[in-house]
């Protein structure tokens, strides 16, 4: 019993990262980018995963260097003490200022959608508290919880899709290539962003078994939302065409308007309540990391107790912008456009590091000893 | 610094007993002693500890054996010990025999358990219904195993029906327990180990497992746990149970309690460790999932498809019955849109003249409903099935017509209280029902929003529960190698493997040819 | 352990607190007053609507059996306000209670209000409604809105939410009036390029209107007589960019269903010219429409062509002439009789609105998408003057899968 505490299965790893990155797509991401690229909005998840993936490849790649470290401690060792501390407060910022923006706006969803009355701050606080508890409980909790609910999350995810096909034109997807291929191309370079919840996860390589099934969850993970993305923007650009990009949050429009007959007309409700669970999970992971990096880089051992502390210090961060069309129209853009090349510039950083002290030399000889 | 400022307060609240205690350190001493060489003496001192004759069950014969020559008393509480053999194989022999023979052994009948020298350990056989045999000139006292203890004969099980597999339910007495057990494992590796729990009542436990299964550390454990437990009495193996849990305040059991022991039995051959206790009609399991909390035995004895089918019923009444009530809050209070709009009406038309708001109205149903499920527990059993019809007719039926409640309400809760009966682990039951009552609150605070938020943090709080070192939902999560027996049960023959969370000895129960 | 206790107190009283005092979003549905249609008029005021707002009593037809309530069913209240949200406050001064569009099932406006420019803009609130949905259908009656409410009486569905849901559901299905979802108008008028098709009602039946053939009427022209309520959907008004420009009648508008795969209409009944001799002008079918259509364009030249071909599937459903289908010749025959006059009569319909209504009526111009390669490409092509110019053909493809009951025997031929 005691080998198996504190670490983190695959499958439970994989479920979080699903749940971190994949819940995008239930936002106004597949909006943004409908605005980007119109009816060709579908492939930029796939293609910026493409271009994620030599960075976060080339990440991964160094990490393997250093058995069971963390993505702190590779940075500190490689870039030396003190630049090494300066990238460490920088992802830190970023990733702290994403979250509380990311969090106020689900808080805007959930307000918007459903309780127009209740003060915003209520409900964002129910969703702090619920993450905080669930990120002071651990990471091996947090990913059972994910592991146990991951299955609904999906099926109801692909159950809401095929039921919107009944009003959905697949013409709507033409002409194939939207806005233009170079704009895509162009689009999809700047949307890398939308899979820099991985650079964060290498946080959690010391609490998986071993490097490699870290980079095999992560792989599995990465290729499933890659596609999930890019087949839920497919979904909601065959159902709305034009109306797409008016639209604030897809996912929710579709799920209000799907019905299963006319003898049961709405069935949102069975929608949110996964999905809300999905939220409160992809926080609390996403909380638990951050305060993992906090810990960190201020050398706190016990990291897990400031975990309400920070909650409470997002909440008053994220409560801050005045309305949610600033959260959701220059905030989380702002923070999108900054964190998406700044993490790929770090991993390329970190390699070549790496290449130049000789440490994959060093590896080699360390493995063929 | 949370804990610094707390202190005071519960400085405040914190308040011990003042009580004054009459010393018994003679007493204790006495008992450490070894019996004398003066007959007399002895004699006095156990008339003086089993306070003869004001107990008036213990008996002392004095008597002189024949054969020997010597003075001597017995010494038995008559109504724990077999008076038949006690007068044929024992007492009889002791006086008529008179030929000459120096050992005891070779005139009394009936074979001497062991002998003792101290007055405590003497004591202490006698209380759990040995007889005892002093003789005068001899430092040793002889015991005798003559206990016969009265009780209840091998029953049906009566709380764990089942239509399908053995009937026979644990009773009271120890000795038919283990019999229970032993003829349904016919091995030599499994051991009945007993061991004393409390000081004052000496309540035996014993601790049935596989020797060749069982994970020793674990076994370790459980020794230390029961070892550490340092009180006068536990009279009942319910209590034990609260004392062995590791968080007796939560709302979820970690043990599992049953009555069948064809349950004991599956869940030692896959490598866990079974309490049990005299005069318990039961035994505990260690460790327990929510797994194994959850199943029952008949979804085994059932034919795979039949008994997958009641399961996903129970998993289903599982969901309704927690979340039936709360629903029809969320659904009612906050979400309007989700009921179709014919039933929609006719509620709406019937909420009409209703004074409560409808939190209220299920509250009140609830605790109705509850109310008529513990009377009919408690009441005498001839007027119980009465109790169910007057509970079901007259509130539900009159509420509706005095306008306190809508007839929507009535099936709701009718509903989510039928379907609680099919959780049959009793404390599961209670753990349900329990948390039905926090999500209406949930509910009727923030709508179906609240109930998710109540959901997640159930989940965070269910998944770190750990029974014994065992995670509440292994082998689910965290993942463990496992028959695969979760929600859905595959055929026996591919149940191939032990629970992996126990860590067995054995991990394979049928090797693939 | 105190602390816990402390804090598990706490946490009761909060919660009990909480939910017992009906915070925010909390409302009983009984306070509630339901919303089934919605009429949207022209004010004399300026800057102003006509809002007429049906709403149902639930106590009335809800309990089985035993008493039932003397109250009446519905109520109709109209009064003039800014918009559809806020008339929700006002209307609180003369309904008793809170006024919710959870359940609204259909919006009516006025040929007149649809005419005006300002009519999509009034609608766009919609969108913004937490409680309107989008499956609610969107209708246009000949009358004042308010007029229609009030006219409409429906005998047989006293509820109204409930005669609203048969008589759209069976509408759509027979194929005489467009499943007009808010959703899908939204969706064609952010689009932009195509018509947008609304259901004609009318609860005012025309004094003495002409006959006329197979549902060729638009709503309130249909002549039946006995003891009935006068409301009739049928036909269709058309939309261009949220205002309407024109109507279809009841035929028109199935020949637009037959041509949209993106409505679901069920099979329905048509009479086709008889050409067989004999008395009887005409004979019934049962047209099927299973499979979708198949629309190549050829967008090249100055002239766009376009070539739908339609596939259905035909059972016959009366035989006037006593034929004897068994014959290959007579299938052939009929075959042709059928494909012919599908043609005729859609060429002649598109025709119509490539003159008239100067648009597609239903979203033909996904189908000229697959050609393009972007979207640049395609707004340069610029759909809206290509299709006025283009020439259509359509080309119905004629499969009878049941001849009806032979005079002689009962057989079914092949294709």
């Amino acid at each position: 019993m005691k080998q198996q505490r504190g670490k983190l299965g695959i499958r439970e790893y994989v479920s979080i990262a699903i749940m971190m990155v994949g819940l995008k797509a239930t936002e106004e991401t597949p909006a943004r980018l409908y605005n980007m690229a119109q009816n060709a909005a579908w492939m930029i998840p796939l293609l910026s995963a493409v271009f994620f993936f030599i960075p976060l490849f080339l990440l991964i790649k160094t990490m393997s260097l250093f058995k069971g470290e963390n993505l702190f401690y590779v940075v500190q060792k490689l870039l030396g003490r003190y630049f090494g501390f300066f990238v460490c407060l920088v992802i830190f910022v970023l990733s702290s200022f994403a979250f509380s923006f990311d969090t106020r706006d689900y808080s805007n969803i959930i307000r918007a959608f459903y309780f127009n009355t209740t003060p915003l701050l209520v409900l964002f606080a129910i969703l702090m508290t619920i993450c905080a508890y669930g990120a002071k409980k651990g990471i091996q909790h947090i990913g059972s919880v994910s592991y146990l609910i991951i299955f609904y999350v999906i099926i109801s995810f692909i159950v809401a899709l095929l039921l919107s096909t009944q009003d959905s034109n697949i013409q709507a997807l033409l002409p194939i290539w939207g806005a233009g291929k170079l704009a895509i191309l162009k689009q999809s370079s700047q949307r890398i962003s939308m899979f820099a919840e991985f650079f964060m996860l290498t946080m959690l390589v010391p609490y998986l078994k071993s490097n490699k099934e870290f980079r095999k969850g992560t792989w599995i993970a990465y290729f499933c939302v890659s596609i999930q993305t890019s087949v839920a923007t497919l979904f909601f650009i065959c159902l709305m065409d034009q109306s797409l990009g008016g639209m604030g949050y897809p996912f929710h429009t579709t799920i209000r308007y799907i019905s299963l007959g006319s003898y049961i007309p709405n069935i949102e409700i069975f929608f949110f309540v996964i999905w809300i669970m999905g939220v409160f999970i992809r926080f609390a992971a996403f909380l638990y990391i951050i305060a993992l990096m906090f810990g960190h880089i201020f050398k706190i051992k016990d990291f897990e107790y400031l975990i309400p502390l920070l909650a409470t210090l997002y909440l008053l961060i994220g409560n801050m912008p005045n309305n949610p069309i600033e959260v959701a129209q220059e905030l989380k853009p702002l923070i999108g456009t900054i964190s998406g090349p700044v993490f790929s510039a770090i991993a390329l950083l970190l390699w070549l590091s790496a290449l130049l002290k000789g440490e994959f030399k060093h590896a080699k000889n360390k493995n063929s000893m | 610094m949370k804990k610094s400022f707390l202190k005071p307060l519960r400085n405040l609240f914190k308040t011990e007993p003042q009580f004054y205690e009459q010393s018994n350190q003679q007493r204790i001493h006495l008992k450490e002693q070894d019996i004398s060489s003066h007959y007399e003496q002895n004699l006095e001192t156990f008339k003086s500890i089993f306070s003869i004759p004001k107990n008036f069950d213990v008996k002392i014969h004095d008597f002189t054996i024949r054969a020997l020559n010597r003075r001597a008393f017995l010494l038995y509480i008559s109504t724990m010990v077999d008076l038949e053999q006690i007068r044929k194989n024992i007492f009889g022999p002791l006086i008529e025999s008179n030929q000459p023979i120096r050992e005891i052994q070779e005139i009394v009948t009936f074979p001497i358990e062991r002998t003792s020298t101290q007055i405590g350990e003497i004591t202490e056989t006698i209380t759990s219904g040995f007889t005892a045999l002093i003789i005068d000139g001899d430092p040793q006292c002889y015991l005798f195993g003559t206990s016969k203890v009265q009780g209840r004969s091998i029953e049906k099980s009566d709380n764990e029906v089942i239509v399908r597999g053995a009937k026979e339910a644990f009773n009271e007495k120890l000795v038919d327990n283990i019999s229970l057990i032993r003829k349904k494992i016919k091995n030599e590796n499994l051991i009945i180990e007993a061991h004393v729990v409390s000081k004052r009542s000496r309540n035996d436990v014993l601790i049935v497992y596989e020797q060749d299964l069982v994970n020793d550390e674990l076994l370790k454990t459980i020794k230390d746990k029961l070892e550490s437990l340092n009180t006068d009495s536990i009279i009942d193996l319910s209590i034990l149970e609260q004392y062995l849990e590791e968080r007796p305040r939560s709302l979820f059991p970690t043990i599992l309690n049953t009555e069948r022991p064809d349950r004991a039995v599956s869940f030692i051959e896959e490598g866990h460790i079974i309490l049990l206790m005299s005069n318990s009609p039961n035994c505990l399991v260690l460790p327990a999932t929510f797994w194994a909390l959850f199943h029952s035995p008949e979804d085994h004895y059932l034919r795979t498809p039949y008994g997958n089918f009641i399961r996903l019923l129970r998993f289903m009444a599982l969901f309704i019955s927690m979340f039936s009530s709360s629903f029809y809050i969320a659904i009612t209070n906050y979400h309007v849109g989700m009921i179709p709009p014919d039933l929609l009406m006719a509620m709406a038309g019937t909420r009409e003249r209703v004074p409560f708001p409808s939190i209220i109205e299920i509250l009140m149903m609830e605790l109705a409903f509850e109310l008529i499920r513990e009377a009919g527990l408690r009441v005498p059993s001839p007027i119980g099935p009465t109790i169910g019809i007057v509970g079901a007719l007259i509130l539900g039926q009159a509420a509706v017509q005095a306008n306190i409640i809508s007839p929507i309400v009535i099936i709701v809760i009718a509903l989510s209280g039928l379907s609680s009966f099919i959780i049959s682990d009793t404390s599961m039951n209670f753990a349900i029902r329990l948390c039905r009552f926090l999500f209406i609150f949930a509910a009727g605070f923030m709508g179906i929003y609240g109930m998710g938020a109540l959901m997640v943090l159930g989940l965070f709080y269910l998944v770190s529960i750990k029974s014994f070192g065992v995670p509440y939902f292994a082998p689910m999560t965290p993942h463990f190698s496992s028959g695969r027996d979760l929600i859905i049960r595959p055929v026996p023959m591919n149940q191939r493997l032990r629970p992996g969370y126990l860590k067995p000895k054995d991990m394979v129960k049928q090797r693939k040819d | 352990m105190q602390k816990t206790r402390t804090v598990c107190k706490f946490l009761l009283i909060v919660v009990i607190a909480f939910s017992l005092t009906g915070c925010w979003d909390r409302e009983e549905m009984e306070d509630k007053s339901y919303v089934i249609g919605l009429g949207i008029d022209r004010s004399y005021h300026k800057g102003k609507i006509k809002v007429t707002m049906l709403l149902a009593n639930p106590e009335v037809g809800s309990q089985q059996g035993g008493g039932g309530s003397t109250e009446k069913p519905r109520e109709i209240v109209s009064f003039d306000a800014n918009d559809i949200i806020a008339a929700k406050v006002t209307a609180n001064s003369v309904v008793s209670r809170i006024i919710s569009y959870d359940l609204l099932k259909i919006i009516v406006v006025s040929e007149e209000f649809a005419k005006d420019p300002k009519f999509y803009n009034i609608l766009n609130d919609v969108v913004f409604d937490k409680e309107i949905r989008m499956n609610a259908y969107l209708a246009v009656s000949k009358e004042k809105a308010a007029k229609y409410f009030l006219k409409n009486k429906p005998r047989m569905e006293t509820r109204p939410h409930k005669y609203f849901q048969y008589m759209i559901d069976h509408g759509i299905e027979n194929g005489l009036i467009p499943d007009s979802t808010l959703f899908r108008f939204f969706k064609t008028t952010d689009g932009g390029a195509d018509l947008f098709l609304a259901m004609n009602t009318s609860a005012v039946r025309e004094k003495h209107p002409k006959f006329k053939g197979e549902d060729e009427y638009f709503a309130g022209q249909l002549n039946a007589s006995g003891e009935f309520d006068d409301t009739q959907f049928i036909g269709s008004a058309v939309f261009r960019n949220g205002v309407m420009i024109g109507k279809l009648t009841g035929q028109e508008t199935s020949m637009v269903n037959i041509l949209d795969d993106t409505t679901n209409m069920s099979d329905f009944f048509l009479d086709i010219p008889n050409p067989f001799p004999g008395k009887r002008k005409s004979f019934a079918v049962r047209v099927i429409k299973k499979e979708n259509n198949q629309v190549k364009m050829d967008l090249k030249g100055s002239r766009p062509k376009i070539f739908i071909s339609i596939p259905l599937k035909f059972e016959i459903m009366s035989n006037p002439s006593r034929i004897d289908f068994a014959k290959r010749k007579n299938q052939e025959v009929l075959k042709k009789q059928i494909a012919s006059h599908f043609k005729t009569e859609l060429e002649k319909f598109l025709k119509k609105t490539q003159k008239e209504l100067k648009g597609a009526p239903y979203p033909l111009s996904f189908y000229a998408r697959k050609y393009f390669g972007t979207n640049q490409e395609f707004e340069k092509f610029n759909w809206t003057k290509s299709y006025l110019k283009a020439e259509i053909s359509v080309y119905p493809e004629v499969e009878i899968i049941d001849f009806g009951k032979s005079p002689k025997k009962n057989l079914k031929v092949e294709k």
